[in-house]
């Protein structure tokens, strides 16, 4: 499980001519970003960012637009190049490929999903989803079989013939992850695939790639500028902002122990119904001094709305099960305290 | 999110809101510079204003007239009222000191010094016994002639008071009407140095006002004293008899660089036969290509694909159009003259396209060089094609083979153009998620950027047909063939009748082209 499959170490852009210029001032004197700006007319896009990202797991970088996040995950297929710092997908240093080599890597270890679906207006939607495919040259009966595939996988398979025109914005963006999907690549880079849908849209496409990516394995990174849209798809957050990767964490880290009042801010809209989860906030049975006869039972890893469901109709505490054994008691003044966020 | 909503902002009804007077009173007093309280005032009228005409008055300006605008750096105002101020001094002078009819009174006086001649001839005529009834005739009509001259000269002398006073109630009205506006013209460019702080000119400078006298003291005098006094700036010998009315061109110089690229141009011509010549002839073997092709085919097989073309690309109608188009051309004798000219056509737009669209592509992909070739397109568009027509001949010499040169030098900048366009016009990430999933260039090219792009290709394809169209007919001065020497031969003789039937050959040969051309473009049955 904690296979690294994707990692960047110290990546730094710098955007301007003299970039390069800027990059050794800033590792020889320590320049802040307005000094480089006004020193040397460069922008510093990302700054110094450091993480890894683990087989089969959904990573999300989340930032407000303007923070970096889409230039720093276009390192990772080197549509950016780094102006300092190392990134390695799949254990080959990316840096160190050739022309060809980064093309074979795109073609057949990456699949992107864009913001703004970019799919190819004069194909068919099979076409579309084949793309991939068809630059790495394979012959078109495997190309539409393939496609086929990756269409069923997200519940298209009666749109092949259309042009991407005709389909309505989720279904395009259903499209784009289908063309992603296509090359079975071990990584998939999301730019900000549901930002630009409507909100229903948007939670149902939540679920369905979740699921989807959750039964193919895929280890994926994942952009948006909504909280929310993380913690319900990531397994882990990285949180950006003016190009510095701020903090790292499960969604429960972010929420409860924010590092700094960026964080805070985006965190207190957060319901942590879904987020805390019984292991949370239970004391332990040792601690407890009451009765739990009749108490209902719960698992370590149920949430806060399973807890308050299974409380509503009685005063009784909960005891909590780790595989068949009691491992801890919520009482009904815990629950409440944990859904108001100071229980921990 | 963080701060959007002030905690000491409240809610104000429309009409409780009040002007922050402060900060826009310390703005107007930075702007103008001197005498602030007084444009405070005035732009605060100019701001409460609901109608279109003024409510405030700038004597300042009234009186200064265009050395208030110079001072102020409202140069468009002062142009505006240097040039309407000329025509009103212009008239002024006039009235005041020029000698109206003086060109008349100068005719009478020629006038009665020929009289007095031929009263001489005609008393020497009296005495050698000649006929001095004659002379007596002429010499009466001659004095009748200067009088008639001499009562035009008072007539107009008369109307100067009237002159006078015109001018000087145009220009009492210029003043009123800079004295009314000023202000809010002042105000409007307050408005613009809001925005523009360094663009725009703010209160008084004195290097404005010394350029706004000089300029007024160079031009005004001049003109007034040119309209005036026309015999006083050549009496004053200061320059060149004359050199008001006409520039003192310089002949020699002309002559001598004319002679220059003449020499330029025939050194060119014999050093690069060679290339001239093979130009030439892969130009006439696309031509010949054609011309068998249409010409050489017969007839009917050609009309038979051409109406068959029609109605596949642009349907029934259009097809029938053609039909009728081909059998005028055909009844009048038209037809191996038509074929000619499509011919020709062909063979330039083929040229055009060979070449044409990947310069675009190029050009569309490398902001360098499009800038680099802008300017050379641009003038192979405008340029007049006479002016390219002797260049020409001289490299190419005449005939169908050069006219085709000439049609693709004006023919090819919107092929070129539109590519160009349509391949910048590609966006952006579609281009990136291509390359995302590991394009080549080629490959990008390919499956992206043309296929985005192709309609702008195309519109650019159409527009090369018609601007080798209409180009085909002037290549009938170097010697092309086709519809066009038709009609050049009855341009020459004025032949109304057959120049006429002529210029519609090529209307319908254009139609027809451009419907077929336009139908399969567009894909429209």
């Amino acid at each position: 499980m904690s296979e690294t499959v994707v990692e960047l170490r110290n990546v730094w852009k710098v955007f301007g001519q003299r970039s390069d210029e800027a990059m050794k001032a800033i590792h020889a004197r320590g320049l802040t970003k307005p000094e480089v700006l006004e020193e040397f007319q460069c922008v510093v896009g990302v700054q110094d960012a450091t993480f890894s990202v683990n087989r089969g797991e959904i990573f999300c970088i989340m930032g407000l637009s303007g923070s970096g996040k889409s230039t720093l995950v276009r390192h990772i297929n080197r549509l950016i190049e780094p102006t300092a710092g190392e990134i390695e997908v799949l254990g080959q240093n990316v840096n160190a490929m050739t022309a060809s080599e980064l093309r074979r890597m795109r073609a057949e270890q990456i699949g992107m999903v864009f913001q703004h679906m970019a799919l190819l207006p004069h194909k068919s939607v099979r076409d579309n989803v084949a793309y991939p495919l068809e630059i790495r040259q394979i012959p078109k009966s495997r190309r539409w079989a393939i496609s086929d595939h990756a269409l069923g996988l997200v519940n298209l398979t009666g749109y092949k013939d259309r042009l991407p025109r005709e389909l309505s914005g989720g279904m395009q963006q259903r499209v784009g992850i289908a063309r992603a999907l296509a090359a079975d690549p071990e990584v998939l880079l999301m730019d900000e695939p549901f930002s630009a849908l409507d909100p229903l849209i948007r939670l149902q496409l939540q679920d369905q790639f979740k699921a989807l990516v959750a039964q193919l394995k895929k280890t994926t990174l994942f952009i948006t500028h909504d909280l929310d849209e993380a913690i319900r798809i990531g397994d882990r957050i990285a949180i950006m902002k003016d190009g510095v990767v701020v903090q790292i964490g499960t969604p429960h880290e972010i929420v409860a122990n924010p590092v700094d009042d960026y964080v805070r801010e985006f965190a207190q809209g957060i319901s942590k119904l879904k987020l805390v989860q019984a292991h949370n906030i239970m004391t332990s049975l040792a601690e407890f001094d009451g009765s739990t006869d009749g108490a209902k039972r719960a698992r370590t890893d149920d949430d806060l709305d399973h807890l308050i469901s299974l409380s509503v109709d009685t005063n009784l505490p909960i005891v909590i099960q780790n595989d068949g054994q009691d491992v801890g008691v919520i009482s009904k003044s815990r629950l409440l305290k944990g859904i108001q966020g100071s229980a921990e | 999110m963080l701060d959007a909503v002030k905690p000491e902002t409240k809610v104000v009804a429309a009409s409780d809101i009040q002007t922050d007077h402060e900060e826009l009173n310390a703005s107007i007093s930075e702007f103008v510079g001197s005498n602030p309280e007084y444009y405070i005032r005035s732009f605060a009228k100019v701001h409460e204003a609901t109608g279109w005409f003024p409510r405030t008055f700038n004597t300042a300006a009234a009186l200064l007239g265009p050395i208030w605008s110079a001072t102020r750096g409202i140069w468009g105002l002062f142009w505006s009222g240097l040039l309407l101020e000329i025509l009103a001094w212009v008239q002024i002078g006039r009235g005041a000191w020029g000698e109206l009819g003086g060109d008349m009174l100068r005719q009478a006086e020629s006038q009665l010094a020929r009289a007095e001649g031929f009263r001489q001839r005609a008393i020497e005529a009296a005495t050698n016994g000649g006929d001095a009834a004659r002379f007596e005739k002429l010499a009466e009509n001659m004095t009748n002639a200067a009088e008639r001259s001499q009562g035009l000269a008072a007539a107009a002398a008369a109307e100067s008071t009237t002159i006078l006073l015109t001018g000087l109630i145009f220009l009492i009205l210029i003043r009123l009407w800079q004295g009314f506006f000023a202000n809010n013209i002042y105000e409007h460019q307050y408005e613009d140095w809001r925005v523009r702080p360094a663009k725009t000119e703010s209160g008084i400078k004195p290097r404005n006002a010394v350029l706004g006298v000089t300029l007024l003291v160079l031009v005004v005098p001049l003109t007034v004293i040119h309209f005036t006094l026309p015999t006083l700036i050549d009496s004053l010998g200061l320059f060149p008899q004359g050199a008001m009315d006409e520039f003192p061109a310089d002949r020699s110089l002309y002559s001598s660089i004319a002679t220059f690229l003449e020499a330029q141009i025939d050194t060119a011509a014999s050093t690069w036969s060679g290339a001239f010549d093979s130009i030439v002839a892969a130009v006439r073997w696309v031509l010949d290509v054609l011309t068998t092709g249409l010409v050489g085919t017969p007839w009917p097989v050609v009309m038979l694909v051409i109406v068959v073309a029609a109605w596949r690309a642009a349907g029934p109608r259009v097809a029938i159009f053609v039909v009728a188009a081909m059998t005028y051309l055909a009844l009048l004798g038209f037809w191996e003259v038509s074929m000619e000219t499509v011919a020709l056509v062909g063979a330039a737009v083929v040229i055009c396209v060979l070449f044409g669209i990947p310069l675009g592509i190029w050009f569309g992909k490398s902001p360098r060089a499009y800038a680099f070739s802008e300017p050379i397109l641009d003038l192979m568009q405008t340029l007049p094609a006479f002016v390219y027509l002797i260049p020409i001949i001289a490299f190419f010499g005449t005939g169908n083979p050069p006219g085709i040169l000439a049609t693709i030098i004006f023919g090819m900048p919107p092929v070129i153009r539109l590519t160009a366009l349509g391949i910048r016009g590609v966006p952006e990430n579609i281009k990136e998620a291509a390359e995302a999933f590991g394009a080549n260039k080629r490959q990008l090219l390919k499956d992206v950027e043309i296929p985005l792009a192709l309609p702008s290709i195309m519109a650019g394809v159409n527009q090369t047909i018609l601007m080798c169209l209409s180009m085909v007919v002037i290549i009938s001065l170097i010697g092309g063939g086709g519809l066009g020497k038709s009609i050049l031969e009855a341009l020459q003789y004025a032949a109304k009748g057959p120049g006429l039937l002529g210029g519609f050959a090529i209307l319908f040969c254009a139609i027809t082209i451009d419907r077929i051309v336009q139908g399969a473009f567009s894909g429209k049955k």
